[in-house]
């Protein structure tokens, strides 16, 4: 019998916002999963993207304070956002190394470090921790017929010796999970592509561009949907794919879908649980069609 | 009663710049046994060599200590002239004072101090030290070269050329090695085959050269000049005797289908093969795995074509015993495989540049066998996916090669020029074509090496971006190449219909495992090392085996041709002579204490220490002890410091002269 998993969850700012459907459906189906997850108290900003562009030492000591909020709640470190993963996992790798710059940061947290616990994806929960067998076995609608790409993004797996969530450029993981939830995927050659990120603000031209690569790699390749671990993906290929297909003349209609909410599809929960409803490019057709919903 | 001589040298300033050396020699002439002392400018200079002379017979001293720089550096010049003034050499010991002492310290009080305890604690030692005469052992003379490409070939027939027998092993079907898959060489674009083929010719010929193809080493034992070798003989199933190479079998062969590695799979042979038309020997070997008669038990066919009768099934690998008295080990190198990162090694793959996916993108060696007029194209240059020819063509450096990042921090050496090389060979092809060449610097030391690089980029038109590449990816049948220009600051997509990767060199598969029969290092990439990376290049520093080609690191070939002389110069030095001398430092047994337990054997590196029976008058065996073979031992006192009852001891640095050493203190 195997023991019942608990973690301690960092959902961050994304989750609480504009991504409150990969939270939604990540406690969902950890809970149809029976994996234990507990929210660490009082948590804060990660400080994303900008804060390590700013002051190094601000970024560091924003998640070595998290990392020690993380390390009173019982579990590995659960965490959803590619950001948040990829800062946490930074800092870490980081502070390891470096005892001048550790210093400073227990200085600046005013606390001893420990950096011993252990920062995962929920990729690496569910492929590893959980295993794909056991994934497999608790599929209740098996996503056959779906054409998958599975987006990595920049964050998940680089640079090559800071995540080592899988091979940095040639990563299967994502394929791994959803396969076990019975979906096809698509060989492409944009998973690791970067889509522009937040440059989304201040300089669209250039994310609609780069986005667009990634659509039409997709699209090219057979993709039915395309699915990401990442909130700043998610909304640069969902919520600016009209505005691509108008500038580029393209029609790709591709649903974009966090990780959780397909497998979350195939292990039984309904539409309601996985807040699909708030996907900006309209899942329900291509779900209906498959026999999914 | 002993009479010291002890000589303190200057060094120039070396040393008397932090050491007060009269001080040194007026106190250590105090020094109990110390009949003689002084100190002198430069004691290595042919006065000062003369004075040592002189006082040696003046003073009737029976041992000497110089104290100078490490006995690495001057050890062998004193003991000469202790020797030429009649004393034993082994009677005079160096104390450093130099590397251990003056270099090393600032302080001119303590470092004096220091000195003075150095050099007393010599005297000590050289008190106790034994007369010891040099070590002689026979030369077998004839040698063993390790491989049969263009190091190992060159090698072998130097050597052989002096009148020395050379035992050849080559573990593929043919000689030739790489250089015979390569199409031209740089930079001077002559047949790589044109000249590769007459030296392979030469060996088979030579009356002198022994060849065993398909053939491994199984085991080395013995030492510098005495060396036993068994050699595995792999069942070609073809008797060579009697095969007169007509090649009815290969063409009767109903497999046909088979991938060549020799054309880098990219072209097929049958199941019995030559690996290629050239092939040195031109006797055909049955791939047992791909043979139906092996897998099946049927078919046949070449047995029963075969006029002469040399097809055999039955034939069993064999092993053969030779005596050698050295060995070169040629066994070259590998490209590295990028597509994956292979398991439990600290070399990651490129998983991005999709080799071994995409099947337009191929490394340098492929590109040779396409380019290659013997190669599988005819020497054109086509696309293995379509046979199409590629309009436009992006080579990458560096691939592999200085990226630490990815576990490999060398450079190969010899791929700047052999892309620039197939940029040419490229635009001498298709002339409507259009070659890219992505690289990070373009190394071209060499004679006439620059000049040729800038050919190809002046003459013929080769494009060169500098900067690297990010990710190649297949859209319909094109190849995305995703790269940066530095000089400009802008990323570059390419379209390209193929793509070639410079690869990084890697030594050989097995390279560890041979190095660990042959007794000699290696560093963390597996490449074998030389004893001295200036001075002693072509020596390994187990006595008696030699190095030459890219197995000691990434070569191309006039500098392998140019290390594979040097070796044969090596062992021809060795050669010259009849016996051996070694120097005495070496462990003895004292085996009237030894139990026989043989801690000494265990730890012993150099395979030195055996087994010896004590028998009685009558033949009885009384016990066995540990014998040290004064040939191999190193002296390196590993035994000395291991035996439990403290019976085996090191000429020179035994315990009684350690304590005394001590207690000088």
């Amino acid at each position: 019998m195997n023991k019942k998993l608990n973690y301690s969850y960092y959902p961050g700012c994304s989750l609480h916002a504009s991504a409150s459907e990969y939270d939604l459906s990540t406690r969902e189906l950890f809970k149809t999963l029976n994996i234990g997850l507990t929210e660490v108290p009082d948590w804060f900003c990660c400080g994303a993207t900008p804060a390590h562009n700013v002051d190094e030492l601000l970024s560091l000591s924003l998640c070595a304070k998290n990392l020690e909020l993380a390390d009173k709640v019982e579990g590995d470190l659960a965490v959803a956002c590619a950001a948040c993963f990829s800062r946490l996992k930074f800092t870490q790798h980081t502070l390891e190394e470096n005892m001048t710059k550790r210093k400073q940061v227990e200085k600046a947290i005013d606390a001893p470090l420990k950096l011993d616990g252990k920062v995962k994806h929920l990729l690496d929960i569910l492929a590893r921790d959980l295993g794909l067998e056991r994934l497999a076995a608790a599929v209740k609608k098996p996503l056959s017929g779906l054409k998958v790409a599975c987006y990595y993004g920049c964050l998940l797996t680089r640079p090559p010796d800071v995540p080592n969530l899988d091979c940095a450029e040639a990563p299967t993981i994502m394929e791994q999970v959803v396969e076990a939830a019975g979906a096809e995927t698509v060989a492409w050659t944009h998973r690791l592509e970067c889509c522009g990120a937040n440059f989304t603000l201040s300089r669209p031209g250039v994310v609609i561009q780069l986005t667009n690569a990634i659509l039409e790699s997709a699209k090219d390749a057979g993709a039915d949907c395309i699915m990401v671990g990442c909130p700043l993906c998610h909304g640069n290929l969902d919520i600016r794919q009209k505005e691509i297909e108008g500038v580029y003349k393209a029609d790709y209609n591709l649903p974009v879908f966090y990780l959780t909410q397909l497998v979350g599809l195939s292990v039984g929960l309904g539409a309601d649980k996985l807040g699909l409803d708030a996907m900006i490019v309209n899942p329900l057709p291509l779900l209906k069609e498959k026999g999914l919903l | 009663m002993s009479r010291i001589g002890v000589f303190i040298c200057h060094c120039g300033e070396n040393i008397s710049r932090t050491v007060d050396v009269e001080r040194v020699a007026a106190e250590i002439g105090r020094h109990p046994g110390v009949a003689f002392s002084t100190d002198y400018k430069y004691m290595c200079s042919d006065p000062g060599q003369t004075l040592l002379k002189k006082a040696i017979q003046e003073q009737r001293l029976t041992h000497v200590v110089v104290a100078a720089c490490s006995p690495r550096m001057h050890e062998k010049t004193f003991r000469k002239a202790v020797e030429v003034a009649g004393l034993n050499p082994f009677l005079c010991e160096m104390a450093n004072i130099r590397e251990h002492c003056s270099w090393v310290h600032e302080d001119r009080e303590e470092a004096t101090v220091k000195a003075i305890d150095i050099v007393g604690m010599m005297v000590e030692r050289v008190k106790k030290n034994r007369v010891l005469a040099a070590i002689t052992v026979p030369v077998t003379k004839r040698s063993l070269v390790i491989g049969g490409g263009i190091a190992g070939i060159q090698a072998a027939l130097d050597i052989a050329d002096c009148g020395h027998e050379v035992i050849l092993v080559e573990r593929e079907p043919s000689i030739g090695g790489h250089m015979a898959q390569l199409s031209e060489t740089f930079p001077t674009l002559d047949c790589s085959q044109c000249i590769m083929t007459p030296k392979m010719v030469d060996v088979a010929n030579h009356p002198k050269i022994k060849l065993y193809t398909y053939s491994e080493i199984e085991l080395v034992e013995g030492y510098i000049g005495n060396f036993q070798v068994t050699i595995k003989k792999k069942a070609r199933s073809v008797d060579e005797d009697k095969c007169t190479g007509c090649g009815v079998c290969m063409t009767k062969c109903p497999q046909k289908k088979i991938p060549n590695r020799f054309d880098q799979n990219i072209g097929m042979r049958s199941a019995i093969y030559v690996p290629f038309p050239q092939a040195v020997p031109n006797t055909p070997v049955i791939d047992r795995d791909n043979c139906t008669w092996f897998k099946s038990g049927k078919c046949g066919v070449c047995q029963k074509v075969c006029g002469p009768g040399a097809v055999d099934f039955e034939q069993q690998d064999r092993l053969v015993v030779e005596a050698v008295g050295a060995i070169v080990v040629a066994t070259g190198f590998d490209l590295y495989s990028i597509n994956e990162k292979p398991k439990g090694s600290a070399i990651k793959g490129y998983g991005e540049f999709g080799h071994g996916k995409i099947p337009d993108v191929i490394d340098g060696m492929t590109f040779e066998r396409l380019a290659s007029a013997s190669g599988p194209t005819g020497g054109k240059i086509l696309r293995p996916s379509d046979g199409k020819e590629p309009k436009q063509i992006v080579f990458i450096q560096c691939v592999g090669s200085r990226a630490r990042e990815k576990g490999i921090s060398y450079c190969s050496k010899v791929c700047c020029m052999y892309t620039a090389k197939h940029t040419m060979l490229y635009h001498h092809k298709v002339h409507d074509g259009q070659a890219y060449v992505f690289f990070m610097d373009a190394r071209t030391p060499g004679k006439s090496y620059d000049e040729f690089w800038r050919r190809s980029i002046e003459e013929e038109e080769a494009v060169y971006i500098r900067g690297m590449v990010s990710r190649l990816y297949q859209k319909g049948d094109k190849i995305v190449v995703m790269g940066s220009d530095i000089a400009v600051g802008v990323q570059v997509e390419i379209e390209a219909d193929m793509v070639v990767l410079a690869t990084a060199i890697q030594p050989q598969k097995g390279a560890d495992t041979l190095a660990q029969k042959l007794g000699i290092s290696y560093d963390k990439y597996n490449f074998y090392s030389e004893a001295h990376a200036k001075l002693r290049p072509v020596e390994c520093a187990t006595a008696g085996i030699y190095l030459a080609g890219a197995c000691q690191g990434p070569k191309d070939i006039p500098e392998t041709v140019s290390q594979a002389s040097a070796a044969a110069a090596k062992v021809m030095t060795l050669f010259s002579k009849d016996k051996l001398e070694r120097e005495p430092v070496v462990a003895r047994v004292r085996e009237a204490g030894c139990v026989g337990c043989f801690a000494c054997k265990k730890v012993c590196a150099y395979g030195a220490v055996e087994e010896k029976e004590i028998r009685d008058r009558q033949g009885n065996l009384v016990k066995i002890v540990a014998y040290v073979n004064p040939g191999v031992c190193a002296g390196c006192g590993t035994c000395q410091a291991t035996c439990p009852s403290k019976c085996v001891e090191l000429d020179g640095y035994t315990d009684e002269q350690i304590v005394a050493m001590i207690e000088a203190l």
